[in-house]
């Protein structure tokens, strides 16, 4: 991404239709026009700085629901990230949550995994390395299967802070992965990266990754929400929208999305949540997909959303590893 | 250079010069901005009463321009109202220090008539919330300034729908109650205007007023298509109904006029649940027909399909190849034709909105396809109402105009179906004439790759207004930059008779200034 040659559509190209609005967990949450991607574009073709507008780009959950759903087909997500990039070099302070400088990552110790499919797991799953096995004995065990031991969070977090990226930390990474068909990535924001640094990989989400397996989906059925990764999602949503819509009418589950197909994000992988969920919105998110839902499950892909849908209901929230 | 003499007199009309603006005084498509001269007196007071104005220029410059694109004025603030309170505490306040407000929904004005000339911008959006669905009665109560596509979210959640709302995911139910509001089955169930049963308003002096046929009616009457000139509507109570994913067909028709005469029959013998016209240019013309059920579908294959004069698309195909083989010097045209057809038609029909053959969210499908396809940060979409009579020959004469200013276009026509003749239908797109259904022709421009002078786009809707003035029509889009034709089209006895009504019902004329008088 941070040597994409493509030209891209930017703020300017924005017609104001609203429609990303509509898709906004922060629209939703504070009903405010400036707190929203129109909002930003807006005021910057009226000659607003990044600095006027710092608390709109500070709060963008970087969800990525209003990429998909832009008719100007602008680049929105990378449009966040260089507003990000462009106010953090006219600022003295970052936000709390801003990443800290994590040195403890480094190149793989045994040089580049050699299996068909590599778990790049994030923060959150690897976390939980019972959860970690659960998924690599789903994606067909040690011999197919690897979870990488970088796995990118740090690269990940300072995209979605908008700071800068170090191309020599990009290549360790990527020649550490390089050698997989499958690179199954539950950190979303890594999902866009990845298809732009490796386009002839298979880049798959944890969901359709384990999906894949016939006897997770047979497990689905219409008392389940299943509670899409949004980041990932909507990073490859022309492809994905399908596979879900296919997934939704064979199993007849209910899924987070509303009536564009866009996922409902809960925000809880955000680096704000991550500081906060509460502040970061992620209850009222959930509250929002669960309103007026009969079901007697929540599935999630997002190891995050587990905590985050278990405080605001009482029905069980499972991962989808655990089905 | 030789530069030849030519008589004063001889010259035709120039599309951009002042004298192609017959008959409209130039100012009036460009308001003044009010100057604000009592503006913080304004602004402390509001601030003293609880209610927030914001001024900083990031929130003024998001709205800037409608989706019209055309008009621009910045507001001095804006105030994001929570309730019915906050608004009359405004326009309370308003009248007293004649500051100018005007209202906001989803913007998706054309003609400049949610832009603010200074004064106060009321961004009504914040106002969204559903207060209650109620399955016995069929109706919900919603907070006005929701988004109709936040209401259908709302809805589908407990299996319901609203009955007919605009093909455009952002638009409120405020501002479309206030103008009236049309869809595809607007020929079978009205305009969405109509399917409000009771309103809450907030009149320019600020009162907070229940309304309803049986309540307070001259107000509900009035607000309703009033183009928010006698009230700020805060909160609906509007008719629902079951869910239900509809299948569409598809007649193509290479004549205007043939096209027209069927979707008159089948509006008139309410032959299908939805039906309009689309077309690219005025070549390829498409009647879109539509229904709710497999009954509705079944009834019109075997009673009404075959009166219908318009090809399936393998016909009409061909009959389209042979006459561009004809005419093979407009290959351009072929080839946008045909480019158009390729991309427009898979928005109808993406798999993840199709069940067993059906459209679902049809709302979500059609919004998605306008935006994508006739989108853009300028849009100008001049239109004609009329009663069943004069509607193909209006239609015919707004496209003569069409082809003389752009290359290409599109036509979109559809039918109201009136509930008599109320009160509200006075100076609205609804012409006095028309009975049982009227209907109305969209001409818009496809503007994306050229720039064209504002006086050039002003110049267009002149030439199709004066169609309406000419042939005694009506119009949607008749506020803000085209209210010069007010008076020419409703005439001065019933334009004054509602100018002496808004006096009395907003003394200090703060309340939408600009959109009609």
């Amino acid at each position: 991404m941070a040597n994409s040659k493509k030209h891209k559509k930017g703020y300017e190209a924005c017609s104001g239709c609203g429609v990303c609005l509509l898709v906004c967990p922060l629209w939703r949450k504070t009903s405010s026009m400036s707190a929203t991607r129109k909002g930003r574009a807006r005021a910057m073709q009226g000659g607003a700085t990044p600095e006027e507008i710092a608390s709109s780009i500070d709060a963008c959950l970087m969800c990525g629901s209003c990429g998909p759903a832009c008719p100007e087909e602008i680049s929105i997500t990378e449009m966040n990230i260089e507003q990000r990039r462009r106010l953090n070099e006219s600022r003295t302070k970052y936000p709390s949550w801003y990443p800290k400088s994590d040195k403890t990552i480094s190149a793989a110790p045994h040089g580049p995994l050699r299996r068909s499919a590599i778990l790049l797991a994030g923060e959150c799953l690897s976390a939980d390395p019972e959860a970690t096995s659960r998924v690599i004995r789903l994606l067909g065990g040690d011999k197919k299967a690897a979870l990488a031991h970088d796995d990118g969070r740090d690269i990940a977090a300072d995209m979605e802070a908008g700071l800068p990226l170090n191309d020599k930390r990009i290549k360790s990474f990527i020649a550490n992965i390089s050698n997989a068909d499958t690179l199954v990535v539950a950190e979303g924001l890594l999902h866009f990266a990845l298809m732009e640094w490796l386009p002839r990989k298979k880049i798959k989400g944890l969901g359709e990754a384990l999906m894949d397996s016939a006897s997770l989906s047979k497990s689905l059925g219409p008392d389940d929400i299943y509670i899409i990764e949004s980041r990932g999602y909507h990073s490859d949503f022309e492809r994905l929208v399908k596979y879900y819509d296919r997934l939704r009418h064979e199993t007849g589950c209910q899924m987070n999305l509303d009536l564009q197909r866009i996922a409902i994000p809960t925000g809880a992988s955000s680096l704000q949540a991550r500081h906060n969920i509460e502040t970061a919105g992620c209850l009222d998110h959930a509250r929002w997909i669960m309103k007026g839902r009969r079901v007697k499950r929540i599935v999630v892909e997002d190891l995050a959303d587990v905590k985050v849908f278990q405080s605001i209901s009482d029905v069980p929230v499972v991962h989808i590893s655990g089905l | 250079m030789k530069i030849p003499v030519i008589e004063r007199g001889s010259i035709p009309p120039d599309h951009v010069a002042p004298d192609s603006l017959k008959g409209i005084p130039r100012q009036q498509t460009n308001p003044g901005r009010w100057q604000g001269d009592t503006w913080q007196d304004f602004v402390e007071y509001l601030k003293s009463k609880g209610v927030i104005v914001r001024q900083e220029r990031s929130e003024c410059s998001v709205f800037v321009t409608d989706a019209g694109g055309l008009a621009y004025g910045l507001p001095h603030g804006i105030v994001r109202p929570n309730s019915a309170d906050d608004v009359s505490k405004v326009l309370k306040a308003a009248q007293m220090y004649r500051v100018p407000v005007t209202t906001r929904g989803g913007g998706l004005t054309t003609e400049g008539e949610s832009v603010a000339f200074g004064g106060l911008l009321l961004d009504m959006s914040s106002m969204n919330n559903v207060l209650e669905i109620d399955p016995d009665a069929m109706t919900v109560r919603t907070q006005a300034g929701i988004f109709w596509h936040q209401l259908a979210e709302i809805l589908r959640r407990d299996g319901m729908d609203y009955l007919s709302a605009p093909l455009n995911l952002t638009a409120s139910v405020g501002g479309t109650l206030g103008v009236g509001g049309i869809d595809v089955n607007s020929p079978r169930l009205g305009c969405s205007a109509d399917q409000a049963v009771a309103l809450q308003v907030v009149t320019p002096t600020g009162d907070i007023i229940a309304c309803s046929e049986t309540e307070n009616p001259e107000l509900m009457e009035r607000v309703l298509l009033g183009y928010g000139q006698f009230g700020v509507i805060t909160e609906a109570t509007l008719k629902i109904r079951k869910f239900s994913p509809i299948t569409m067909k598809y007649f193509y028709y290479s004549s205007l006029r043939t096209a027209i005469e069927d979707l008159q029959f089948i509006a008139k013998e309410d032959a299908a649940d939805y039906c309009g016209i689309l077309t690219i240019i005025d070549r390829a013309i498409t009647l879109l027909v539509a229904f709710d059920s497999d009954e509705r579908e079944k009834e019109f294959n075997s009673r009404w399909r075959n009166k219908l004069r318009g090809h399936g698309e393998v016909g009409f195909g061909i009959r389209m190849a042979w006459h561009y083989l004809m005419h093979p010097w407009d290959f351009k045209e072929a080839a946008y034709i045909i480019g158009r057809r390729l991309t427009l038609f898979p928005e109808f029909s993406r798999p993840e909105f199709m069940r067993d053959g059906k459209i679902v969210d049809r709302t979500v499908v059609f919004s998605r396809a306008v935006w994508k396809f006739w989108g853009g940060k300028q849009m100008v979409i001049p239109d004609l109402s009329s009663n069943a009579e004069k509607f193909a020959e209006a239609v015919e004469r707004g496209n003569a105009v069409c082809r003389k200013y752009f290359k290409y276009y599109t036509l979109y026509c559809v039918g109201i179906k009136l509930r008599g003749r109320l009160p509200r239908y006075e100076m609205s797109c609804i012409p006095s004439d028309a009975s049982d259904i009227a209907y109305g022709c969209e001409f818009e421009p496809m503007l994306r790759d050229t720039d064209y002078s504002r006086d050039y786009l002003q110049a267009f809707k002149n030439e199709i207004y004066d169609i309406g003035a000419d042939m005694g029509l009506s119009y949607y889009r008749f506020g803000g930059m085209m209210k010069g034709y007010i008076r020419r089209v409703f005439g001065n006895e019933l334009v004054d008779r509602h100018l002496a009504m808004k006096r009395e019902a907003d003394p200090a004329m703060i309340l939408n200034p600009d959109v009609i008088f």
